[in-house]
């Protein structure tokens, strides 16, 4: 009994000194005015997080156009020389450009070898009030993660991403969580000229718009991290896969793809298809703008996408049964000055995702629709709404989240969530804290 | 001699006609010699562009003919193509007339460094 007594006094007081703790980091960092970013493609190019992001992780078009050309800036071929700052040496037009310790380094340049160890590392820390919960536990702030992240680009050739969690703990699971790599790959820039990348490796196939971290909040999109019955499959489920893709005709982003099944024969397959309209185009190519007249399609962009995945997997649980589905979605990202709205729907079948006998096909329905406000300087504040529908076949669920994000500086971020989610039977409600740090 | 010396010591980067001052962060041109609509226009791109970087970028780009960060020609095609870019940030709360102003002056600086 006292025991317990003094457990909850300590967990009392263990709120109110991780809320002061977040409260007295947050603060002196309200009146931060400038500052760079710097993580691994921000310290290889030497440019701020807003270059590609809004409020990071999120991307913005610019970030988009960065993720599609294999981490090279928009235009830019495979072999030509760029991404170091040069320092003025000459006239404009004669490219005599040479960084501050060209002599130095150009053994590296002829190598391929980054100036920079390409690192960089993200921390993550939550707090969490849930009702109900189990055994009255309300508040949970364990959960946390620190992510070490790798990225670059080597003579404009190859690219290269990973990241590997050092240390993760979901409060939901054990103590403790295990270390594991999320995604490791490379890309093949231009293929032999041509405007084909070719990506292997550990990654998440090409379908949503959006990758999973491209997101404001910590909370996935449903359409993207549902699992239909005991099924380990998603859409943000990185995935030992190799793909090829293209920006054609500068509007348009094919990628197709095969994943491992593991255990199975065959091959999983995929495909994506984005058309843009408005704004810059998937090469980083501004749009027409009349600095005469106003047009709504200065500040409008549209993209829409189609993708597919046809797969089969194996119950996780080892009794040997499979499962064949197929995914097919539908998305778009409309994008107006400061504000943003995007959605995205997908629908599938499984032919037996609780592996068992007899046996049960899923048909999963999922949509998610999220409206973005950013607010801006002085105060880098990002106002959103989430709606998602989730119907597995068998129960509905619904959830209504709205949150605010903050970042005092642009590797800082703070975010308040509330979700709300009507279950059948039952009504969860979940206030989230997240702060994360990158550099 | 002194004289000299004391010049040489609180010399600037000159660039045809154009003259920088500071080192790294603190990179800005002086606008002194400028004609005066350039110098209002410079006024304007002094407190929009550092919103998000430092000037030191666009000397870069201006005094090299090289976009620092894309490694893609500086020319005027791009200081157009830049202010657009600009314009459609967010956060830049650049107007059109801004914008405008601060190609002409962009593309008044190339010219100025390629002479």
């Amino acid at each position: 009994m006292q025991f317990a007594f003094f457990r909850r006094k300590c967990m009392q007081n263990g709120v109110v000194a991780v809320m002061a703790l977040l409260i007295a980091v947050a603060l002196p960092l309200a009146h931060a005015q400038n500052a760079l970013a710097i993580p691994a493609f921000s310290r290889q190019y030497r440019t701020e997080c807003s270059t590609c992001h809004t409020l990071y992780p999120e991307l913005n078009e610019y970030g988009q156009v960065f993720l599609k050309n294999g981490y090279v800036y928009a235009n830019k071929h495979a072999g030509e020389k760029g991404g170091e700052a040069p320092v003025p040496s000459g006239k404009p037009g004669q490219g005599q450009t040479q960084t501050a310790s060209d002599e130095q380094v150009a053994g590296l340049m002829l190598s391929g070898i980054p100036k920079w160890i390409p690192l960089s590392l993200t921390l993550n820390q939550s707090a969490n009030y849930s009702d109900p919960a189990p055994n009255g536990d309300h508040w949970g702030f364990t959960t946390r993660d620190l992510v070490l992240e790798g990225g670059g680009v080597i003579s404009d050739v190859v690219g290269f991403y990973a990241t590997y969690d050092l240390y993760r703990h979901d409060s939901s699971i054990s103590q403790g969580g295990p270390s594991s790599l999320h995604e490791l790959f490379l890309i093949w820039r231009r293929f032999f000229g041509t405007p084909v990348n070719i990506k292997v490796g550990k990654f998440e196939p090409k379908l949503s718009l959006w990758k999973k971290s491209d997101k404001i909040i910590v909370t996935s999109f449903a359409t993207s991290s549902f699992q239909e019955g005991n099924s380990p499959f998603s859409l943000e489920t990185a995935q030992d896969a190799v793909e090829a893709n293209a920006v054609v005709a500068n509007r348009i982003f094919m990628a197709t793809g095969v994943v491992d099944r593991h255990g199975l024969p065959g091959v999983d397959a995929y495909g994506h298809l984005s058309v843009k309209f408005g704004g810059v185009d998937f090469l980083g190519n501004e749009p027409e703008v009349d600095f005469e007249k106003e047009s709504i399609w200065d500040y409008l962009a549209m993209t829409l996408a189609v993708y597919g995945y046809n797969g089969r997997n194996i119950d996780p649980f080892g009794s040997g049964i499979s499962n064949s589905f197929y995914r097919i979605g539908g998305e778009f990202d409309i994008l107006y000055k400061r504000a943003r709205v995007k959605f995205s729907c997908v629908s599938g079948e499984d032919s037996n995702p609780y592996y068992i006998f007899p046996e049960t096909a899923g048909n999963p329905l999922v949509f998610a629709s999220e409206a973005e406000y950013y607010f801006g300087s002085p105060v880098k504040v990002v106002g959103l709404f989430r709606y998602e529908y989730q119907n597995d076949g068998t129960a509905l669920v619904r959830r209504f989240i709205p949150a605010l994000a903050y970042i005092p500086l642009e590797n800082i971020k703070v975010a308040f969530s509330y979700i709300h989610e009507v279950q059948p039977l039952d009504i969860n409600r979940q206030l989230l804290l997240d702060v994360s740090l990158s550099f | 001699m002194p004289v000299i010396l004391f010049l040489c010591l609180i010399s600037t980067a000159a660039h045809a006609g154009l003259t920088i001052v500071g080192k790294g962060d603190n990179m800005r041109f002086d606008p002194s010699a400028f004609p005066p609509a350039m110098k209002a226009s410079y006024e304007i791109m002094k407190v929009r562009c550092i919103k998000c970087h430092t000037l030191e970028r666009t000397v870069v780009a201006i005094t090299t003919g090289i976009a620092p960060i894309s490694g893609q020609p500086f020319d005027r095609k791009a200081t157009r193509a830049y202010g657009i870019k600009m314009l459609r940030k967010p956060d830049s709360n650049m107007n059109k007339q801004e914008v405008k102003t601060v190609v002409e002056l962009m593309n008044f600086l190339l010219d100025q460094a390629a002479r």
